[in-house]
């Protein structure tokens, strides 16, 4: 009871997390069709730069101006380099973000070296938020899960709400008509870029100073966030807030799962011939769950072809 | 390097009126009739490398020749077929431990002699196509990149627990046993072995773009709608594609199994996956050869540059950068290009153009690579770890001069570089456009819309 309340908890967290980054992402794709390989790599950029900046500045600071710089950075990314390779489609613009990412990634260890770095949460910080089961249960954790919600609810809010929300969710279901219409929809794709990036930024900004700032952090979300994004459904808020949840929950309850198929096999009565048979039937599940989200994408896009809740194929 | 290249992209996800691109395809085919007696050139040259090669440098023109036919492999996706698939290592892999097993398993004996093991390669890389194929094949454009990322990692995240196949940590080992009076102990052994599975390898890919089925796979890359409407089964022609690309992936995973005598599963990483795709499009996906080339380019370039910098990676990752931005058929288009402005700009005008182009190439790539370089050995560990607070930062070696950190004179050299190579560059792209537009059929129709 003790380790499903504590898992439960941290998968909430790490699906809060995950939320943060697939944000940006989703959006952008719903809007400009196109999987930005960069965004991880703004979520990198975010920590590394509070990292940078906190000496200087203090940890609030940092962690508010960091994202604002990536933010900055993502403009420049969708201004200079994807505006111009948009005439020729859109593989040639995910292959450009892919070769961007591999850059960043590069420059990263150019300045920081290919080690983590002791970018961490700082003392004041550090006490518990509440026991449980009699342990205590970290303050930043909870602080990280309420920066993701308070996000969710500005950016539904500011998309629902508004009249820069109707015009964005105009621009991306029907970027022509918006066009058309008279709004600067390329200003748009600017800006909602930009903010994309920015909330990537702040979830590494937040998150790197919990969990390990390194310059493979990017590759290794990058490819859960892609996930993530596919699951829910591609250019959708809410799903991409359910995908984050469930697979921040499988990730996480999965480490302690020591059954395996073999055991299923028991319940038949099979049990010693699957325990002969070996490989894949004797492996514990917890072990496998890095490969939990992948298969979990799988099964979803086999089931439902556009996501939990995608509207666009 | 012209921003307004008059080229036609190669454009896998994006269904244009194909009637526009019949120039870009007359262009291609007309490119490969001149490949066949460029390869036949090319395999002659290769086999008379090792004459002139030390074995170290055998061992990398190996390695070139498995990366050009794993990049081939891929093309039949991307480049043929316009399926970008992120996961292609997955087959490179699965070749190299189904070799390596049949290695163990036969001992180079009986039916099949050692050099004909790579067979299993394509067999098992074959195999896992047809699985991961049906299931990736059902969907296009982003979803089909982003499920071949996931089966991709998916056997990434598996192959370390699956012990009795992948062999864990250590991997799995053999030895190439005798065969055909051949004792495969040398490395000039192995690079005739590589080269003639390369060889045959790449002449039955290149047949198949002749086949009717490699004609049908170019319609599906420029309209998989139509093609269904014309009354073929698009899913089983996708997955055929999908199989043959995958399968000589596994070939290439084979020769790469044979070459080292090993196989771990860090073949799985997406790193290999993301070198081919960098590969082929440096080199240009539009033409059969292009991957070819850029495979044989990057990795003669990683052989030669990593052994002088740590920042190699980089200059790469720039490289395929400018090449998606500024020339977006790869290099393999150049030449066409060339041939356009040739055939309608006099020889001295186009001369003095293409002077100008490698001005700003060269003071580019030398403010670049400046100060990379610097700032790569300012922020080294060693360099941070011998700093004293208060004193002035110790100067960093390059290129047999001492540069101070803190002196602005080091740092506005690269900046100089940097803005007379760009002014340069705008120079060019200028000039080139001037003559592109003097010349309006130099570009096979025009600057793309």
């Amino acid at each position: 009871m003790e380790y499903l309340a504590i898992s439960v908890l941290n998968g909430l967290i790490y699906g809060l997390l995950l939320f943060m980054v697939s944000a940006g992402l989703t959006l952008i794709f719903g809007m400009m069709g196109v999987l930005n390989f960069t965004h991880a790599s703004f979520y990198m950029l975010g920590a590394y730069l509070a990292y940078t900046l906190q000496p200087l500045t203090g940890f609030w600071l940092a962690i508010v101006v960091s994202p604002l710089l990536v933010g900055f950075l993502g403009v420049l990314v969708e201004r200079v380099f994807l505006r111009r390779v948009h005439r020729y489609g859109h593989a040639h613009e995910l292959l450009l973000t892919f070769g961007l990412s591999f850059i960043i990634a590069e420059v990263v260890k150019l300045f920081y070296g290919n080690f983590p770095v002791d970018y961490r949460v700082p003392e004041q910080l550090g006490f518990a938020a509440f026991h449980i089961f009699g342990t205590q249960y970290p303050f930043y954790r909870v602080l990280m899960g309420l920066v993701s919600l308070a996000m969710f609810g500005a950016l539904y809010l500011l998309l629902t709400r508004t009249r820069v929300g109707i015009v964005v969710r105009s621009a991306i279901y029907r970027p022509g008509m918006a066009q058309a219409l008279g709004h600067n929809v390329p200003l748009v794709f600017m800006g909602v870029f930009g903010v994309g990036a920015a909330l990537a930024g702040l979830a590494g900004a937040i998150a790197g100073a919990f969990y390990t700032t390194n310059p493979n952090m990017a590759l290794e979300l990058g490819v859960v966030v892609f996930v993530v994004v596919v699951v829910g459904g591609l250019g959708s808020l809410p799903g991409a807030m359910a995908a984050s949840i469930l697979i921040g929950l499988t990730s996480s309850l999965a480490v302690g799962v020591d059954a395996s198929l073999a055991d299923l096999f028991g319940l038949f009565g099979a049990r010693a011939w699957a325990e002969e048979a070996g490989g894949l039937l004797t492996l514990k599940i917890s072990s496998l769950s890095a490969t939990l989200p992948f298969a979990l994408m799988l099964l979803v896009l086999a089931l439902s072809p556009s996501g939990l809740m995608g509207e666009k194929e | 390097m012209n921003p307004t290249n008059p080229m036609d992209p190669t454009n896998p996800m994006d269904p244009a009126p194909a009637l526009a691109r019949v120039p870009a395809r007359v262009r291609a085919a007309d490119a490969d009739r001149a490949a066949v007696p460029a390869m036949l050139a090319g395999a002659a040259l290769l086999a008379l490398l090792p004459a002139v090669l030390s074995p170290g440098l055998l061992n990398a023109a190996n390695q070139m020749l498995i990366a050009v036919l794993f990049a081939s492999a891929f093309n039949v996706l991307a480049g043929q077929s316009g399926m970008l698939a992120f996961g292609h290592a997955a087959y490179f892999g699965i070749g190299a431990f189904a070799t390596i097993h049949a290695m163990n398993a036969l001992g180079g004996e009986g039916l099949l002699p050692t050099p004909l093991l790579p067979v299993f390669g394509l067999l098992a890389g074959g195999a896992l196509g047809v699985a991961a194929g049906w299931f990736s094949t059902q969907r296009t454009g982003v979803y089909f990149s982003m499920i071949t990322l996931a089966l991709a990692e998916l056997i990434h995240a598996l192959a370390p627990h699956l012990k009795e196949v992948f062999g864990g940590e250590a991997g799995v080992s053999s030895m190439r046993m005798p065969a055909w009076g051949l004792d495969f102990g040398s490395s000039l052994q192995v690079y005739y072995l590589t080269l003639a599975w390369v060889s045959a390898c790449l002449a039955l890919l290149f047949f198949f773009t002749r086949t009717p089925v490699g004609r049908l796979a170019l319609g599906l890359r420029e309209n998989g709608h139509r093609l269904k409407f014309l009354g073929y089964n698009v899913h089983a022609l996708r997955l055929l594609v999908f199989v043959v690309s995958s399968a000589f992936a596994g070939v290439a995973g084979g020769l790469q199994a044979m070459a080292n005598e090993s196989a771990n599963y860090v073949l799985f990483d997406v790193r290999l996956s993301s070198e081919v795709v960098l590969n082929a499009y440096i080199g240009g996906v539009g033409v059969f050869f292009g991957p070819a080339l850029g495979a044989a380019l990057m990795t003669l370039f990683g052989y030669f540059v990593s052994d002088l910098t740590r920042s190699w990676l980089l200059y790469q990752g720039i490289l395929f950068v400018l090449i998606m931005m500024y020339l977006p058929t790869g290099l393999s288009g150049l030449l066409p290009w060339w041939r356009a402005h040739s055939r309608h700009q006099p020889a001295g005008r186009l001369a003095r153009l293409a002077a100008l182009s490698l001005l700003a190439g060269a003071l580019l790539l030398a403010g670049t690579v400046l100060s990379v370089e610097l700032l790569q050995r300012v922020f080294a560990q060693d360099y941070q770890a011998q700093l004293a607070a208060g004193q002035a930062w110790p100067a960093v070696a390059f290129l047999g001069r001492d540069w101070l950190p803190g002196a602005p004179s080091t740092w506005l050299l690269p900046l100089a570089l940097l803005a007379a190579g760009s002014l340069a560059a705008r120079a060019a792209a200028r000039r080139w456009q001037e003559a592109g537009d003097a010349a309006p059929a130099a570009g096979d129709g025009g600057p793309t819309p």
